[in-house]
Parts: C-alpha cells; sequence; structure tokens
C-alpha cells in the first residue's frame, strides 16, 4: 500500500504533520495517562477493586457523574438562551454581556469557588435569602451544581454563537412565508442547524465540569458520603501516600469519562453526517 | 389574485428607500421590477411579501388590505436569490415543509403531502433528487427547489428575488425560459426583481423600471424599449449612445447633423441629449445632404449574426457604438482608423437635465 501513500497531494505536509501530532499528543496525553495505568498495575485485582468499589467512592462517581451531566444541560439550555441574545439583539452593554461570558475561563477556579461560596452561604448575598425558603445551596449538593454550572457555562456560548451568528436571516424569513409559527421556525429549522454545535459545547462542559475540583471543593463542603466529588477523593488518596489507590480511582473516572464522551461523539457524527452530506 | 400598491413609502432612518410608489398587477400577471441596485425594487418586493412594512402606504390584496397582516397569512410564496434552503432537511422535505408545519386542523395527511410533493418535484423537473440535500445539487437545480417550495403552499401571489441573480448565464437563460413556461401554465400571479434588462424584457409581461426609489416607467416590453419615458430607461434597456446637443425651433443641433425633432416633442429651446441605440445607426462613407457625425472606426468585432463597431467622434473624442447587419458590413467594407459617417435613424431627444 506503500504506493498509494506516495501518491503526490495538492496538501503536502501529511506526514510531517501527522508525525507532529502523534508526537505532541503522545508527550502530553498519552505517556501520562500511560503513567497512571501503570502505577495502577501495582494493585491486585482484589485491591483494585475494593479501591474503586468503596461505597464512598461509588458515591463521588454518583455525585461527580451526575451534577456534572445536569450542569452540561444546564448550561445547553441557558448557553443558546444567551447566545440567541448576543447575536440576534444589539442592546447597550453587549459587548460587557459577551466578555463577561468568559469569565469563567479566565478566573482561577479557586477565585470563583470562593466568591461562590461567600454568595451562596447562609449569610451570603444570595443565601440569606433562600435560606427562609428552606433552600441551602453552600455545602450542599446544589453548591456543587452551581460551582459546575459557572465553569462551564462559556463553552455552549462559544460554540453556539458563531453558527448562529452564520445563520442566514432568509432561512428564517422562508419558514415564516411558508406560514410556519415562531415557534415551529425555532424548533424545526434553527434548532436542527444549531445542534451539532450544541453538543459540542454540551460535551465540552460535560468534560469540563468532570474534572473539576478547585471551584468545588469550596462550596461542597466535602462531607463523604453526600457532597464529595472524585477529584477529591483522589487528592485526598494521595494525600495519604496511597498513589496507587489514587491511581485505581482516576483510572476508573478516566475510562468512563472517555466512553461517554465518544457516545457523545458518535451522536455528533451521526447528527452531523445528515446535514453535511456531500 | 390583484395586486395594489398605493402610495407607499419606506424610509431607513435619513434613507428614503421608496418614494410614493403606486402599482397595479392584474391577476395572472407577470411582472418584472428592473433597476439598478439601490433602486428600492428588492424593498419594494419585501413589502408586497409582509417581509417589511411600508413607512406610509398601503398594500392591497384581491382589493383586501393587507398591510399589516404577517407574511405567513397574506398567501403569497418568495423565492429568495440565495435560494435559503433548509440545509438538514432532503429536497422532500424542503418542499413539504409548508404543508407540514400546518396547524393540525388544516394539515395534510401524510399520504396527501408524498403525493403533492412529487407532483411539485415532478413539475420542476427533479422527481429523481427528492431525497438529497441541498449541498448535493446545483445552483440552478437548487432554485428549483426553492420554486417548488414556495409553490406547495399554493400561493396567490409568487415573489421572486432576483431568482436567477447568484447563477452562471447559460443556466440563467435556461432558468428564465422555463419560468416564463411555468407561468403560462400555473398562471399565479408573480412578481420578480431583476436588474438584468433582458431577463426582464425576455420573461415579463409589463416591466416596471425604478430608479432612485421612484418608478421610472410602467409598460410592456416592447413600450419600454421602443418608447422609454425617460433618458435612464434608454439609458438602462440596453446599449445606448448619447449626444450632447442643442435643440432650436424644433430642430436639433448635434456637431455637424441637423435633424427635424419627432412630432410636437415639446422639448424647450436649449441643450438637450440625443440618445439612439447601436443598431438605429447608419453609417456611411459621405457625409450627405443632411450632415453627419464625422468619426474614426475603432475596434471591430465582426463575429456573430451583427457586426459591432466602436468609432472615436472626431470633433470631441467620444465614443460611439454601431452594430450593423452582416450584409451592411460587408458593403461598406471599413476598416479600423477609416473615416466614417454616422448618422441615426431615429434620435430620442430630452432637455439636458439641470444639475
Amino acid at each position: 500500500m506503500s504506493i498509494l501513500l506516495k501518491q503526490p497531494t495538492v496538501l503536502p505536509g501529511f506526514g510531517l504533520t501527522l508525525g507532529f501530532t502523534l508526537l505532541y499528543l503522545s508527550l502530553i496525553v498519552l505517556i501520562p495517562l500511560a503513567g497512571l495505568f501503570v502505577k495502577t498495575s501495582a494493585l491486585t485485582g482484589e485491591q483494585f477493586w475494593s479501591a474503586v468499589s468503596d461505597p464512598r467512592t461509588v458515591a463521588s462517581y454518583q455525585l461527580t457523574f451526575g451534577l456534572s451531566f445536569v450542569a452540561a444541560l444546564l448550561n445547553a439550555f441557558f448557553g443558546v438562551i444567551i447566545a440567541w441574545v448576543l447575536v440576534r439583539y444589539s442592546f447597550p452593554g453587549r459587548k460587557f454581556v459577551d466578555a463577561l461570558v468568559d469569565l469563567p475561563f479566565a478566573l482561577p477556579t479557586a477565585v470563583a469557588g470562593i466568591a461562590l461560596t461567600a454568595v451562596f452561604s447562609v449569610n451570603g448575598w444570595i443565601g440569606r435569602y433562600l435560606e427562609p425558603l428552606g433552600i441551602k445551596i453552600a455545602f450542599t449538593p446544589l453548591g456543587v451544581l452551581v460551582a459546575l454550572t459557572f465553569i462551564g457555562l462559556p463553552f455552549v456560548v462559544r460554540t453556539v454563537q458563531p453558527v448562529l451568528q452564520d445563520l442566514e436571516k432568509e432561512i428564517e424569513e422562508a419558514a415564516a412565508s411558508l406560514g410556519a409559527t415562531r415557534w415551529k421556525t425555532v424548533t424545526r429549522v434553527i434548532f436542527p442547524e444549531v445542534f451539532p454545535a450544541l453538543l459540542t459545547g454540551f460535551t465540552s462542559a460535560f468534560a469540563r465540569a468532570l474534572g473539576e475540583y478547585g471551584s468545588v471543593v469550596f462550596i461542597s463542603g466535602n462531607m463523604p458520603m453526600r457532597t464529595e466529588i472524585t477529584p477529591l477523593l483522589i487528592i485526598t488518596k494521595l494525600e495519604q501516600y496511597d498513589y496507587a489507590g489514587a491511581a485505581a480511582i482516576a483510572v476508573v473516572m478516566l475510562v468512563a469519562s472517555f466512553i461517554l464522551l465518544l457516545i457523545i461523539n458518535g451522536l455528533q457524527w451521526w447528527s452531523g453526517r445528515r446535514q453535511v452530506a456531500f | 389574485m390583484s395586486i395594489d400598491v398605493r402610495n407607499v413609502t419606506k424610509t431607513f432612518r435619513t434613507f428614503t428607500a421608496l418614494h410614493e410608489i403606486n402599482l397595479h398587477v392584474n391577476t395572472g400577471e407577470l411582472i418584472a421590477l428592473l433597476g439598478p441596485s439601490g433602486c428600492g425594487k428588492t424593498t419594494l418586493l419585501r413589502i408586497l411579501a409582509g417581509l417589511e412594512g411600508p413607512t406610509t402606504g398601503a398594500i392591497l390584496l384581491n382589493d383586501q388590505e393587507v398591510t399589516d397582516r404577517h407574511i405567513g397569512e397574506r398567501g403569497v410564496g418568495f423565492v429568495f436569490q440565495h435560494y435559503a434552503l433548509f440545509r438538514h432537511m432532503t429536497v422532500f422535505e424542503n418542499i413539504a415543509f409548508g404543508l407540514r408545519v400546518r396547524p393540525r386542523s388544516t394539515r395534510p395527511t401524510n399520504e396527501t403531502i408524498d403525493e403533492k410533493v412529487r407532483e411539485l418535484l415532478k413539475l420542476v423537473q427533479l422527481e429523481w433528487l427528492g431525497d438529497r440535500y441541498p449541498r448535493q445539487l446545483s445552483g440552478g437545480q437548487r432554485q428549483r427547489v426553492a420554486l417548488a417550495r414556495a409553490l406547495a403552499v399554493e400561493p396567490t401571489v409568487l415573489l421572486l428575488d432576483e431568482p436567477f441573480g447568484a447563477l452562471d448565464a447559460k443556466v440563467r437563460k435556461e432558468l428564465r425560459r422555463w419560468l416564463r413556461r411555468l407561468h403560462t401554465d400555473l398562471h399565479v400571479t408573480s412578481v420578480f426583481v431583476t436588474h438584468d434588462q433582458d431577463e426582464a424584457l425576455e420573461v415579463a409581461d409589463r416591466v416596471v423600471v425604478m430608479n432612485k426609489g421612484r418608478i421610472e416607467q410602467i409598460g410592456t416590453p416592447e413600450e419600454v424599449y421602443e418608447h422609454p419615458a425617460s433618458p435612464f430607461v434608454y439609458d438602462f434597456l440596453g446599449g445606448v449612445n448619447l449626444f450632447h446637443g442643442r435643440v432650436h425651433e424644433g430642430r436639433v443641433q448635434v456637431g455637424d447633423l441637423n435633424l427635424a425633432l419627432r412630432e410636437q416633442s415639446g422639448i424647450p429651446d436649449g441643450p438637450a441629449i440625443g440618445y439612439v441605440r447601436p443598431h438605429e445607426i447608419d453609417l456611411h462613407r459621405h457625409p450627405g445632404e443632411e450632415g453627419a457625425i464625422e468619426a474614426l472606426v475603432g475596434r471591430i468585432q465582426p463575429v456573430g449574426a451583427v457586426a459591432r463597431l466602436e468609432m472615436v467622434r472626431t470633433d470631441n473624442g467620444e465614443l460611439i457604438e454601431g452594430e450593423v447587419s452582416q450584409q451592411q458590413w460587408r458593403e461598406l467594407a471599413l476598416s479600423t482608423g477609416e473615416r466614417v459617417y454616422v448618422r441615426p435613424k431615429s434620435l430620442r431627444v430630452f432637455p439636458e437635465p439641470v444639475e
């Protein structure tokens, strides 16, 4: 097959760039991750199992994956609305709001965590009004959700925004001229166009939330079985010099995340295939 | 369904796109709105459709005022210059869209929709492309899908915004003939916007020539071509030669040429501009008795049914374009650099506009 590969192409540099890509990915991603597996191999099967299936650990998986998913869903919903407002309407301070969206990217997560805790704690700005209603945010799973939503917000907005921007106004006019109501235009014409980008944004927000540590540890209170996220558990293990145990949990997290991302990518491929059918 | 436009004015902030437009379109007519870009023709079309509202004035469809009615309730089909097809839907679904989004009470059954779409695909001659996506089609095919989609809701008025503007010359020619035939078959009142005078003259029953937000002339293709109402219309409908001259007591003097004005043209004495189309020019090797404009032959293009040539006036260096039949061309046997005498067969004179 070497003959096929040697065929001249109008886009030279395939070999060079692919080599670079592989090298780069190996150094930055694959080798550190492989280290994780190597470390885990120090454990026997039984030890591994007891490390990863400990009830406290399982509770942390549920919390982390469950809340990350919910946070990504929330971000998908509100992110689309924010992107829509930013693209469709011009209002004073739009540039400012636009810049605000990126703040969760830029802010150190610990700062975000402390700020959110201060605001949502029982005597914080917002927390004090929620308290009488029986809603506690800081130091509950709800607080974790707030933190995870906060850090994931820019992903959806930033992926959906350009797609909305490129959407021709005529498409909506065409739908209206064909008798579609505004609602039908949005659900049948605009949403399908935006969906692939939305899925990308959702995936990024989800992935980001899975790995989030800094902002959550402040607001969650870190109560075992209740508000303890998996990344924190890993840190705890590391602090107890249980490196192999930490690596074992990390491997579970890694594999689960990878499978989830694969599934979402598959979805994306499926939805994209319908559209970009050249 | 007839269309009436009454005193429609449209302003965008400080810019007035349309000034007091009045227009009547008869049922079943095919009308072209013709003009250069920025003349307001697309704005007028969009106001007819309900995509935009007039600043003042009214739109009537079948003698019913619809000015404030939403586009979806006007029963108009709109075809966009860049097709505006739904990318994520197949051709079939694009055409079916208008039927599928109807409220449940008036929505046809799936079988009826199916049948209707197949019928339309046949009408636009794309039966075999139903399950393709718009991206897989050529420009001409896409525009036909857009047309089928607009026709699916059985509009009483069809509005087309530069429908062939984005297509190459050959496809364009084909499609406009096809549109003409389609209109003859369906007889839907149609208005289309174009900046291409050939297209307007070939396709439309009547042509509305627009300039700077005003209607310059409304008439059949023959009327607007043969009897332009204004210098603008003359200029816009095909190539034209301009002669600056003076009107004096019913005669016009252009260089050495002196011609009697046609009937009672009512043109006051003073500076005037004469218009003549390239094919309305007589060429001679001698000045003759009436006098003629002396010129030197420039570039010659003897290809095709007519020979085209450019001439440069000897008195002021202005360019004259001429077209003569091949037979005449052989008789004249002119070549570049030779002296020639130009005499217009008919000169249309307008007073020089006061700047």
